[in-house]
């Protein structure tokens, strides 16, 4: 079978996982890269995210997160050609709790601009936002998510090393959790890439977490690049070790909507 | 994939001038002297670019020559790199038209060499470099090297008070991925003559001149639309080539490397700026200030609404159908991925340079090149030491009359020229985007 071919049944398959699902998982699942949207431009995503196999107990009054299906709708505005705001509502559905709201985010972010000429992709995200204390205990935290990328040829890499912080919960004197995330991928045909993306919560900075109680998950993904209008993504991770949700599949449609009304000549 | 540059290595073409054949014959003493050497431009104040160009300053010296007249030409390659000169427009052999994929010897560094011609066709024509750029977008056509070439008709009506001669070009390149995940290069700055809009001098003119406008477009990829606020243009001859129907237009539009000859009557006072129509290149610095005589104040522009421009206007409706004996050469353009982080291979029916085919023309045969364009680029398509017959543009009806050697074949059509085989000698056909030609769109006819 041709190599395309594969990955094009790959992705039918991973389509399939996604149709069937009727469960949850966690809320926005995403490498950044360093690329902002444009100025005048709305990109509205949907993270759509199913945890197969999970927590399955109450932990401090926390709803188990086996079964969860998260809804996360995520909306980016571009503000200038190196500065966006991004707007996340997110929502948890499971037996027995129904449709929920869970919390909201904002988060802006600002790039290297192109005329710096850098040799990689490089933006600043910062992150803050409530969720609600039944879905995490730390209901009020904030991020701040430096990014790095680069695509040679057909591979592209992207390296997010994010430190996190709680504003109000039991974790509030944990000082900055450092929480890295990776994406390496191929591009098979200018339409189809896959690849893996990493996660990882390695605790506390300067005092990680025993392995046993990091949070580490890998997925395989692939993105279709159909359109510059559409953003698709799917993907399916592990979680190796005990702190981590064992098995979650994820996806991420995404429009993206130009209101500059642009003429031949501007 | 074998670049240019290491096709010329290993063709040991870039061998440098010692292996000059005998068509390029020393002369005592040369006419024109063109010095490649590194060089500062200063755009504006803030602007200084470095390049290498011709005789120290961007562009080149006008070179003025007679039709027909045999004309001494020494350069001397003071840069870093090997380079060579080619005569755009120009019926010279492959020897000296100045493309090694032709058979042209570079002139290695610190070395010269004597070209011999007698330049012909008259017209609007222009020098320029012919090498090989890749990711270093200061090299080659991203550079300086370019130059006007005026060659004076044996007869010249000159129904015109005066001439002005403009080159327009991009600088400070950079790639970035497209929307549609092609990587094209970008510009910081742009130029006319080699100065941002406000930082050069201004074109003084009288009320009532007929001022003939040559206007270049140098530019290693960009196409520019070009207007004078407050007149129009009588656009009298493309690629220096009268044209069968001259027309007045509001603008011009010219693709990397052709030029447009219009006239300008001055006839409307005041101080006006002639600058690129879109916003966004005129405020990156493509522009300059025309100022009638006893006029001053702040230069006006006068925003244009759309981009208006077509070929067809400028050609005759032919009168008679295709002649049987045209030989038909079917050319596809196409690109293959290689990734979203680099640049398309470009292909000529599936193959890119130098595996493209080398077709065989016959001396004295008439052929007619189908172009094909399956990409979603639009490609400035070049042909060397000939000059063709633009027959049908995007499903037109058939034309006459209106000769060329750039033609622009927009994406998802198809452009049908027609030429004649007689100047026997390699003949390069490439898409003169820098980047593109770099990837491969190139392709050489023989002669059988």
């Amino acid at each position: 079978m041709r190599r395309s071919a594969r990955i094009l049944l790959m992705a039918a398959c991973l389509l399939c996982i996604a149709t069937f699902a009727r469960g949850q998982g966690n809320y926005e699942i995403q490498v950044y890269g360093a690329d902002t949207v444009a100025p005048k431009n709305l990109m509205v995503e949907l993270h759509s995210n199913y945890t197969v196999s999970g927590q399955t107990k109450y932990l401090g009054g926390v709803y188990p997160t086996n079964h969860q299906e998260h809804e996360t709708l995520e909306l980016t505005q571009g503000i200038s050609d190196w500065a966006e705001v991004g707007f996340y509502v997110f929502t948890s559905e499971q037996s027995g709790h129904g449709v929920q709201w869970v919390g909201d985010h904002i988060r802006p972010r600002v790039r290297a601009p192109d005329r710096w000429h850098l040799p990689v992709g490089l933006s600043l995200s910062t992150e803050i936002g409530y969720q609600r204390a039944v879905y995490s205990p730390d209901t009020w935290t904030w991020e701040i998510r430096p990014i790095i990328d680069k695509t040679m040829g057909r591979w592209y890499l992207a390296f997010n090393p994010a430190l996190e912080r709680t504003l109000h919960g039991p974790d509030v004197n944990q000082g900055l959790g450092f929480s890295p995330a990776v994406k390496v991928s191929y591009d098979f045909t200018r339409q189809i890439s896959g690849g893996f993306e990493y996660y990882a919560d390695y605790g506390r900075l300067g005092s990680f977490d025993t392995l046993r109680e990091q949070q580490q998950q890998i997925f395989a993904v692939t993105d279709l690049n159909v359109s510059p209008k559409w953003e698709i993504n799917f993907g399916v991770g592990i979680g190796p070790t005990a702190a981590t949700d064992h098995l979650i599949v994820k996806g991420i449609l995404g429009r993206r909507f130009d209101w500059g009304k642009r003429s031949a000549v501007d | 994939m074998i670049t240019r540059r290491r096709f010329g290595q290993l063709s040991g073409l870039a061998a440098g001038s010692l292996f000059l054949p005998r068509v390029i014959h020393a002369a005592a003493t040369p006419d024109i002297m063109l010095q490649i050497a590194p060089f500062t431009l200063e755009a504006s104040p803030k602007h200084h670019i470095r390049t290498v160009a011709y005789n120290g300053q961007v562009p080149g010296p006008l070179l003025r020559m007679r039709e027909g007249e045999e004309i001494n030409v020494e350069v001397n390659n003071l840069s870093t790199d090997p380079e060579v000169v080619h005569w755009h427009g120009l019926f010279l052999p492959s020897a000296i038209d100045g493309a090694m994929e032709e058979g042209t010897p570079m002139i290695a560094p610190g070395e010269s060499a004597r070209y011999s011609f007698r330049p012909e066709p008259s017209g609007f024509r222009w020098f320029h470099t012919h090498t090989f750029a890749g990711k270093n977008l200061t090299k080659a056509q991203y550079s300086g090297l370019h130059g006007f070439l005026w060659i004076e008709p044996k007869e010249n009506p000159g129904r015109y008070d005066r001439e002005v001669f403009l080159a327009l070009h991009d600088w400070g390149g950079h790639e970035t991925g497209s929307d549609d995940g092609f990587m094209n290069p970008v510009y910081d700055f742009s130029t006319i003559n080699g100065k941002m809009l406000g930082f050069g001098e201004p074109v003084l003119v009288k009320s009532g001149e007929r001022v003939l406008i040559h206007v270049l477009n140098s530019s290693p990829t960009e196409v520019h639309w070009l207007a004078l606020a407050g007149h129009s243009f009588r656009v009298v001859a493309l690629d220096g080539n009268q044209v069968a129907q001259p027309q007045n237009v509001s603008m011009l539009r010219l693709a990397p490397a052709e030029r447009v000859s219009a006239l300008v009557e001055m006839n409307h006072p005041g101080t006006w700026i002639l600058g690129e129509v879109r916003k966004h290149v005129q405020a990156a610095g493509m522009g300059m200030v025309v100022e009638y005589a006893d006029s001053s104040g702040k230069p006006t522009w006068i925003q244009p609404e759309s981009l208006v421009w077509n070929y067809r206007q400028f050609a005759q409706a032919a009168t008679s159908p295709i002649a049987e004996d045209v030989s038909r050469i079917e050319l596809a353009f196409d690109s293959k991925f290689q990734g979203h982080g680099n640049e398309e291979l470009w292909r000529i029916n599936g193959k890119s340079y130098p595996d493209t085919d080398e077709p065989a023309l016959q001396e004295g045969r008439r052929y007619r090149l189908v172009m094909k364009n399956l990409s979603m680029d639009d490609h400035p398509m070049h042909l060397h030491r000939h000059t063709f017959e633009v027959r049908q543009v995007d499903g037109s009806e058939e034309l006459s009359g209106l000769m060329k050697d750039v033609i622009l074949v927009p994406a998802r059509t198809t452009a049908e020229v027609e030429f004649v085989a007689n100047h026997p000698g390699h003949t390069l056909f490439h898409c003169h985007q820098q980047d593109h030609m770099d990837r491969g769109f190139m392709m050489v006819f023989r002669y059988a």
